[in-house]
């Protein structure tokens, strides 16, 4: 076998392991030392993650010290061609290459309305029960704006009587989702809830009757709806209330967009 | 092995430079990548954070059976009589709970270590599982209702251990292995890995100048070893995982909740792509509790905690496709009659 085929093989079965470990690793550190973890994962799993990505770190750096016979140094002992082994370790690179422009080189951000319109909204997301309760405690308080999307949603799966919400201004931060069945006069003020990761979020929301709102707001948009719930105008619209905003101001993405 | 001082300096710089590719990444923003694309990222990076920890934990749990247990320390302790042990074996994610993604460096090195491959079969499907923070997840979500956390707990002992007999049976169990895992194993006193199993450099086992190489630098290379197997096939896993959950509407599934034969089928598929770690997969499924007879629930948390495409891809660096095929198979079948049993009789 070729020195060149067998240094190619060992580059790519010796550290493409440790290439993407150190991409993972220091892509985990950093977005927990910025506080940005939560677009990823939930807050449940911050001192693990952290912590092992910690443990990673020291593995790779140590795999670096601790080093095995180079190819040079080594027997060939392999059934694999020069060419497979050459093959390998372009695949190695690849893959690298993409890990490295994905995970490090892309700034981190939230899903969007792309992934929202793959997976029904309010179809699923919540413990209603709990959700319902912790919603029940807020409203005892009486003070109503401090209802998130979540707590609204909660209460609104119990009941849907307009009566019950008709002196209740709400006030609501998410991001514009258009609503499928009538998008050019309700969209949702949304969110994500993540159990686990970002892979299994529902998006959840509230709906919002605003005509022409597509003038003002783009999809994704981050706003603040404050106004009361009143029977939804639309007639296509699934959503039996709907707020009818006295004021939508756009904000800036929180640095927590998920709710849990 | 050799000591080699640049080696730090070499594995510091490359760090370094990686923080320093991060810190300066708010300068990409404008690149402009498709919301499908960027949630495609998004949704693989999020499953491989959440999994890389459990597999650095796996691989250590690995290393410390391999490496700083005596030989054959774990097997001492189970019975001789294969149903008996493959019956305990069935019970060690008690004592390993590091969810299905750690489980699987942590099954190579039990082969390692002297399992047999159905005995290891048995361990990666029951461990997910019959281990203690599922168990007491499952119960925080559903408690003992509609019979979802036994249904999970006594599904996942039967199908783990039947699968592990039937693989039993077979005339030729090695065969189950991929080529370049079984050499491993093949090797005498050798710590699994990868990198020189099927030729080429051996993984360090043999010092340079002939001495053995000492623990901590066997832990390293063991380390060094799995995660060249295990790295690749777990992203390569999260994004497969990540382009059906962007292209495949979620809708299609929930449409079919409240059918009793078609909410387990569709839960078990719900399962197989959103690929979410056993240990809270329970809350996750939990939401869908309305929408979803209590069997489809219980297909789900059975099937989902063994198989799906993520763990796939995992386990792929150590069986053969048939094998998992196979496997994939016998798991769906009993899940599914498991979640039958739940919505016709419980």
């Amino acid at each position: 076998m070729s020195r060149k085929g067998t240094l190619a093989g060992y580059l790519a079965e010796r550290w493409r392991g440790i290439g993407l470990s150190l991409v993972i690793v220091v892509a985990t550190i950093w977005l927990g030392a910025t506080g940005q973890l939560g677009l990823y994962i939930h807050p449940r799993y911050f001192i693990f993650t952290t912590v092992m990505a910690v443990v990673g770190l020291v593995f790779v750096v140590a795999s670096f010290v601790f080093r095995t016979p180079s190819a040079g140094e080594s027997e060939p002992s392999g059934r694999r061609s020069a060419g497979r082994r050459t093959w390998a370790l372009g695949g190695s690179a690849l893959l690298l290459a993409i890990a490295t422009v994905t995970v490090l080189a892309l700034p981190p951000a939230t899903l969007t309305s792309a992934t929202a319109t793959q997976r029904e909204v309010n179809s699923g997301g919540l413990d209603s029960e709990a959700a319902a309760e912790e919603a029940a405690a807020l409203v005892g308080t009486g003070d109503y704006e401090r209802l998130s999307v979540k707590e609204w949603v909660s209460l609104l799966a119990q009941s849907e009587d307009p009566a019950l919400y008709a002196d209740k201004t709400a006030s609501i931060t998410g991001f514009v989702l258009p609503d499928a069945a009538d998008p050019d006069n309700v969209f949702y003020a949304a969110r994500f809830v993540v159990t686990c990761c970002a892979v299994d979020a529902q998006p959840i929301g509230v709906a919002v009757y605003q005509p022409g709102w597509q003038a003002s707001y783009d999809t994704d948009d981050w706003v603040q709806v404050t106004g009361t719930f009143v029977s939804n105008p639309s007639a296509r619209s699934a959503d039996t209330l709907a707020v009818l905003p006295t004021t939508i101001e756009p904000v800036d993405q929180p640095s927590d967009p998920y709710v849990y | 092995m050799r000591r080699v001082p640049t080696g730090l300096i070499l594995g510091v710089v490359l760090v370094a430079a990686a923080f320093a590719l991060r810190a300066v990444s708010p300068a990409f923003a404008g690149w402009g990548v498709p919301d499908r694309v960027q949630d495609t990222i998004t949704l693989a990076l999020s499953v491989i954070i959440e999994s890389a920890p459990f597999v650095f934990l796996g691989i250590l749990l690995s290393t410390v059976v391999q490496v700083w247990l005596p030989h054959g320390f774990i097997t001492r302790f189970l019975p001789r009589q294969p149903v008996l042990r493959r019956a305990c074996i069935s019970l060690l994610g008690m004592f390993f709970p590091v969810c299905e993604c750690g489980n699987v460096p942590l099954a190579r090195g039990f082969m390692v270590g002297g399992f047999t491959v159905p005995e290891s079969i048995t361990f990666l499907l029951a461990a997910p599982i019959l281990n203690p923070i599922t168990i007491i997840t499952t119960h925080q979500a559903f408690g003992w209702g509609d019979g979802i956390l036994i249904t999970r707990i006594v599904a996942g002992f039967v199908i783990a251990n039947v699968i592990g007999w039937l693989f039993s049976r077979h005339p030729d169990p090695d065969s189950l292995l991929t080529r370049t895992f079984s050499a491993s194993c093949a090797r005498p006193d050798a710590p699994v890995s990868n990198g020189g199993h099927d030729g080429g450099l051996h993984e360090g086992h043999t010092h340079p100048h002939g001495s053995r190489p000492g623990r901590i630098e066997r832990s390293v290379d063991l380390f060094t070893g799995e995660t060249a197997v295990i790295m690749p096939a777990l992203f390569i896993g999260s994004l497969i995982a990540a382009l059906v959950q962007v292209f495949v509407p979620r809708s299609v599934l929930l449409a079919l909740g409240s059918n009793p034969v078609w909410s387990v089928l569709a839960m078990i598929a719900l399962a197989f792509i959103v690929a979410v770690c056993s240990n809270v997969d329970a809350f996750f499924v939990l939401s869908f509790g309305s929408t979803f007879m209590p069997g489809g629930i219980a297909a789900f948390l059975t099937f989902g905690a063994m198989i799906d495409v993520k763990m796939l891809a995992l386990m792929r660096t150590t069986f053969t496709t048939r094998t998992l095929v196979q496997i994939t198979a016998l798991v769906a079948l009993m899940s599914a009659a498991a979640g039958l049993l739940v919505n016709y009789v419980a």
